[in-house]
């Protein structure tokens, strides 16, 4: 196996909202290798965006990162991305670490064109000495997504471009500066389910073609058996289990994610009806006591009310956090 | 370019039927106001009857509305219109004050922009502080000063006490006539004792007058940049690696839509607060000019003054507007 490129250890944010403090990630651990897809699954609101988002420190007042590390591990060097000033961690955002985000109408400034807009990610990380000068690399940055007509499209301002051309747009300002990491947060949410298709295989294309690692964030399984190599599924701001992709759908471990693959269309089994999860999502204000699932979960027993689960190894390179495994 | 030209074109023909309706509006009120003003612009109570005939054929007072309204309208657009009340024409005592209300309220605009705009950015970076709240609060008493009360109580500093400031005249204008506004007039010309009489001159009545709109300003800006650095972009681009100052200039650029609209607005604003604050300084302006003029009964000279406000706002607006196109490429033109 290759090297971890990105180590997230005891990753804890909270929020101090007026309502109390919102535990939206508690005590997250995981490895991303480098070459791989990592996909990060959970319903709404379980900390997928927050936990992708503290990476880089993109963690906005009133919440804050209150432990862990994040070491990002380029050539040779280990960087604690959570301890590095402003400035640096600015030149790591953007550059080693990139982001595409959920929804493309409004990840893009309305009151410029796109050409400015994937200039200036070249220009801030120095590759182009002024915002005109980046205007042709940006022509061919877009040329590369698949943007039809970028000698065109370039001063074309977002609201002139569709739904899928401006996630494209994302995609090559994401991959403008030829990063290690690619964040995809909820990259097809917002699109309609043929762009989606597109827009999926555009950034498979890119990795292959980069070689850049990407860290995918979704809740639609879907995707998931698409696209990732190893996944990660969380359930109200921790990490219940973590496996490679097939062994997830194949025998899934925590009851959580039983619930969950029984609730989608399973391609690897047949199934007679979809069963859905007794229950809501707990509120992070006041989380259940020990193990979050446990008021939802089929299997509770009376540790599972007590004591916090800790990820196991169960199978090699399949990791659970439950008692009852 | 073209587009530009024509969108002009088309504003310029929308102020024709603003205009007329505004004009009218004011005539109206004139019209039907249950007073004489033949009696009066003829001498009050003692008029003869001689005189007040005179005076009704004279201003077409016994013809039927509509032709008194062209008759004014036509009269003061071609400067024909002798005041009742100065036994001038009317549009040469307006064009005489006009300039010394527009230089207040070029100060007062100075005084909005430079308090009301700072204020708000700070207030709005150090969000939720003590800054902030000083902030908030000064702009609600900026809101809530009556010009008057405001007035009064800086007079009393610098006039009374620290004796910095006079009330007595204006400045004269600079001998060569460019813009006719004589404090920039005096600059562009290089007569920089002249500029500084007429800052000493107006700094004070502009303040007064600007203290309002720049606590409206305030507000609007904190709000709206605030607003504007939520938004899911601005995240994109810190995700980016853009530097902060960037992200600010890219936030301001969004927030500056709605505060344009209000620092348009805020001038009319000042031009309808400036009779009280010129009454109050002693600045022969054109509102203390109206506000006579509303005391006799001097209907011409109201139309002409109303005519010259309409006109100043609807200008101000289509300057608002060319804005907006300037900065939002969503909007069509």
């Amino acid at each position: 196996m290759s090297k971890k490129i990105l180590e997230v250890k005891n990753l804890t944010v909270h929020f101090y909202t007026y309502a109390g403090i919102v535990k939206a990630i508690e005590e997250v651990s995981f490895d991303v290798f480098e070459g791989e897809t990592f996909a990060l699954v959970g319903e709404t609101g379980c900390g997928k965006s927050v936990t992708a988002r503290a990476i880089t420190q993109l963690i906005e007042s009133p919440g804050r990162i209150v432990r862990g590390e994040v070491y990002y591990n380029p050539d040779g060097e280990r960087l604690n991305l959570l301890e590095l000033p402003d400035e640096e961690i600015r030149t790591i955002r953007g550059n080693d670490i990139a982001y595409i985000f959920q929804d493309p109408q409004s990840s893009l400034d309305p009151l410029y064109n796109v050409g400015y807009q994937v200039s200036e990610s070249l220009f801030v990380h120095g590759r182009v000495k002024s915002i005109k000068d980046g205007i042709k690399k940006a022509v061919n940055i877009l040329r590369t997504v698949l943007l039809p007509d970028p000698e065109r499209r370039v001063s074309n301002y977002p609201h002139e471009l569709s739904g899928g051309m401006k996630q494209r747009v994302t995609i090559g300002i994401g991959i403008s500066n030829d990063p290690r990491i690619l964040i995809a947060d909820e990259p097809t949410t917002a699109l309609d389910v043929t762009v989606q298709a597109q827009i999926l295989w555009l950034i498979k294309e890119m990795k292959k073609r980069y070689g850049v690692t990407v860290i995918l964030i979704t809740h639609d399984m879907g995707v998931v058996a698409d696209m990732a190599d190893r996944v990660a599924v969380m359930y109200a701001g921790k990490i219940v289990e973590v496996a490679e992709v097939t062994e997830v759908f194949k025998n899934p471990v925590h009851p959580y994610t039983q619930g969950l693959l029984k609730a989608v269309p399973n391609p690897l089994k047949k199934i007679e009806r979809l069963e859905t999860i007794p229950g809501t999502v707990p509120s992070l204000i006041n989380p259940p006591s020990g193990c979050r699932f446990h008021p939802r979960c089929p299997e509770i027993s009376k540790v599972c009310k007590e004591k916090i689960p800790e990820l196991r190894e169960v199978k090699k390179n399949h990791f659970v956090a439950c008692h009852n495994r | 370019m073209a587009e530009l030209k024509k969108f002009l074109v088309r504003r310029m023909l929308t102020f024709i039927p603003t205009i007329i309706g505004i004009t009218l509006i004011v005539f109206a009120i004139a019209y039907l106001i249950p007073a004489d003003p033949a009696r009066a612009w003829a001498g009050g109570e003692k008029a003869s009857q001689k005189a007040i005939e005179l005076v009704k054929e004279r201003y077409h007072l016994n013809e039927p509305w509509y032709d008194q309204y062209i008759f004014l309208i036509t009269g003061l657009i071609k400067n024909e219109i002798i005041d009742p009340r100065t036994s001038n024409p009317v549009m040469d005592d307006v064009g005489k004050r006009f300039p010394v209300t527009f230089q207040l309220a070029l100060f007062a605009y100075f005084f909005v922009l430079a308090i009301g705009i700072p204020l708000g950015l700070i207030s709005a970076l150090k969000r939720d502080t003590a800054i902030d709240t000083f902030v908030r609060i000064f702009a609600l008493i900026g809101v809530s000063t009556p010009v008057f009360w405001l007035g009064y109580i800086l007079i009393y500093i610098f006039f009374v006490n620290i004796r910095i400031i006079n009330l007595a005249g204006v400045p004269p204008s600079p001998e060569i006539v460019i813009t006719h506004v004589p404090v920039i007039d005096s600059l562009i010309t290089g007569n920089f004792e002249l500029f500084r009489q007429h800052v000493a001159r107006f700094w004070l009545p502009g303040f007064v007058l600007g203290f309002m709109g720049a606590g409206v300003v305030a507000r609007f800006v904190r709000n709206s940049f605030l607003e504007a650095i939520s938004g899911d972009y601005i995240e994109f681009l810190k995700a980016k690696g853009v530097p902060k100052l960037r992200v600010y200039r890219h936030a301001m650029k969004n927030s500056l839509v709605p505060i344009i609209t209000v620092l348009g607005l805020q001038f009319g604003v000042l031009l309808s607060g400036a009779p009280i604050t010129e009454t109050v300084f002693g600045l022969p302006g054109i509102g203390l000019y109206a506000v006579f003029s509303i005391g006799t009964l001097d209907f011409p000279a109201i139309v002409a003054v109303t005519l010259l406000f309409a006109l100043v706002y609807v200008i101000a607006n289509l300057i608002v507007d060319i804005f907006y196109a300037v900065i939002d490429p969503r909007v069509r033109y």
